[in-house]
């Protein structure tokens, strides 16, 4: 008897399959699907380039300012953690005074350190650095006073708790006034704040836009699709075997959206790299740019996977159940 | 295998499809459905495939009341019959295996298991050295005869046609037929809604003869007159 007439299941139950028989058959549908869907995304390279272009530029542009808005706020860490105070003493403070006032600010516990420039020591400086020795010999006295610079300890150099050791060290004795040039850091760290804040925005709004747009090409797909899941509803096939190929198509959508986001950004820090590092030179400082870590391209694969599948269920949802046989 | 009892059918827009149709087809039985366009044959073939349910009465389909069927079991039902249609409904962008292969596919079936059935399944209705070819390189008969291996390829229980020889000549439709009836001799159930009166005649098997979505005749056929006599009109 041919193979074809063997193993009849008795029709007047549904055949309901084993547990290990639905496992395997399982499995082996979610394979044969799995590398299916990308065959179909093969099928017609055009359209499926562009999408993945699309859904890469969307994800790269929010990962591209996350990127720069990181690299800044670094910078401006290390500038933060460069500030010192500078207290300049009362102008009739006497040496013995001034070093009186050095021992007691070093016993602050949140000083590190603490350096004192003496009224002459300043004065040859400035005359080194002004070249104005000759003018500098007419005056009576040296108009300078002694100064103490203090380097704040590393949990103290946060602009408010900076401010907070500032008020406490005007309050010394001999300090005439003290200064702590930390204003336009807090321009600058409020700026940054903004554009953290714009970034997340604008990678919500690119991630609705993510979402629509693999909805919008799955729904597509499946109105292209539409006799094909007639007939496969007439033969048999269950909502969940014919939704299953567009799920994956829609991962495949966001996975390969996110791998070129990662080689987009990593080429626009490549880009600029040379730029900054010409930058960072006028301003005598060293910075190299972080890109992506493991951490964040795992992000930024698992968001795009996670908004691939998003965008293809919503679509799936919504229209596998409306496409039946008539 | 089937039983339709007091199965009457109204669509939406207030067409009477069926009346009060009773009949009963039993396991391994095959049987014709004859009537003129708009009698009630594809109500019937519809509601049997559950693209649709009765309006009032009771459809049984393997032993399942339709009425009481949850829309999640409707593919397990399906997959237990076979269907072939006059438009084939074939998929033309694959090839003829894949075509047949679907329903193993579907079921979750091995790659060895899918490959000798879809094999045993073309090598009977003689389409087994195309197998790589796809559909629209077939002529219509081939085509048909696609449609029938992917009908047959799972071994259903119960095989549904509807006019599977309505665009095919005389001789290719009783190739059809007897492919019919070699599969009925193996002990399938078979269920053919058709025009043809001629070949209801030849084959000589049970005939539902609807008009106006009543059962007018259910009868062994051997004399195509009592069927043209019960009919008004010509059937064509």
């Amino acid at each position: 008897m041919s193979i074809l007439f063997q193993g009849r299941g008795n029709a007047n139950k549904i055949r309901k399959q084993s547990i290990f028989q639905r496992f395997r058959g399982g499995i082996t549908n979610h394979v044969r699907q799995i590398f299916s869907s990308l065959g179909e995304l093969w099928r017609t390279p055009l359209a499926s380039v562009m999408t993945i272009a699309v859904l890469g530029l969307s994800i790269t542009l929010p990962s591209a300012l996350y990127i720069l808005v990181k690299n800044s706020s670094q910078v401006t860490t290390n500038w933060e953690q460069a500030g010192e105070i500078t207290l300049y003493l009362k102008e009739q403070t006497t040496l013995k005074q001034a070093n009186a006032t050095v021992l007691s600010v070093r016993f602050m516990p949140e000083v590190e350190e603490v350096q004192l420039i003496t009224a002459e020591q300043a004065l040859t400086n400035f005359e080194a650095q002004s070249g104005l020795t000759n003018t500098l010999s007419y005056l009576d006295k040296n108009p300078l006073p002694h100064v103490l610079v203090v380097t704040p300890k590393r949990e103290h150099l946060a602009p408010t708790a900076a401010e907070q050791l500032l008020a406490r060290l005007n309050r010394l004795t001999h300090v005439d006034f003290g200064k702590l040039d930390i204003e336009w850091l807090k321009r600058l760290t409020a700026i940054l704040s903004i554009a953290s804040d714009i970034v997340w925005v604008v990678a919500l709004l690119l991630c609705i836009s993510v979402v629509l747009i693999i909805g919008n090409t799955i729904r597509l797909n499946i109105l292209n699709q539409r006799e094909e899941i007639i007939v496969m509803k007439l033969v048999g096939a269950t909502d969940n075997f014919i939704r299953f190929p567009f799920l994956y198509t829609g991962i495949w959508y966001g996975l390969l959206g996110g791998l070129m986001a990662w080689f987009l950004v990593v080429f626009i820090l490549w880009w600029i790299q040379s730029g900054i590092e010409a930058l960072a030179e006028l301003y005598q400082a060293d910075i190299v740019l972080s890109g992506l870590d493991g951490t964040a391209l795992s992000v930024i694969l698992g968001l795009a996977v996670m908004l691939g599948l998003l965008g293809s269920y919503i679509s799936v949802q919504k229209h596998i159940k409306e496409i039946e046989p008539k | 295998m089937i039983k339709f009892a007091n199965v009457s059918k109204t669509y939406s827009g207030g067409q009477v499809a069926l009346q009060r149709v009773n009949f009963e087809l039993k396991a391994g039985e095959m049987a014709f459905l004859t009537g003129h366009s708009g009698a009630g044959k594809s109500t019937i073939l519809k509601l049997i495939s559950l693209m649709e349910r009765p309006s009032v009465g009771e459809v049984f389909i393997n032993g399942h009341d339709l009425n009481q069927l949850r829309r999640k079991d409707i593919p397990y039902v399906r997959r237990d019959i076979g269907m072939i249609f006059q438009s084939h409904q074939l998929l033309m962008d694959r090839t003829i295996f894949d075509n047949v292969a679907l329903p193993l596919v579907i079921e979750g079936y091995t790659r060895k298991q899918i490959v000798r059935r879809v094999s045993a399944a073309l090598e009977l209705v003689g389409l087994r050295n195309k197998q790589e070819l796809s559909p629209k390189t077939l002529s219509g008969g081939e085509q048909q005869r696609v449609g029938i291996a992917r009908a047959i390829v799972n071994n259903p229980p119960l095989l549904l046609a509807d006019e599977p020889t309505g665009n095919l000549d005389p001789k290719l439709s009783l190739e059809i037929f007897h492919l019919f009836e070699e599969l009925n001799n193996r002990g399938m159930s078979i269920f053919i809604a058709t025009h043809d009166l001629g070949l209801i005649a030849r084959l000589k098997h049970r005939t539902l003869t609807l008009d106006k979505g009543r059962m007018i005749e259910d009868a062994l056929q051997d004399d195509l007159s009592s069927i043209t006599t019960k009919l008004p009109g010509n059937v064509r």
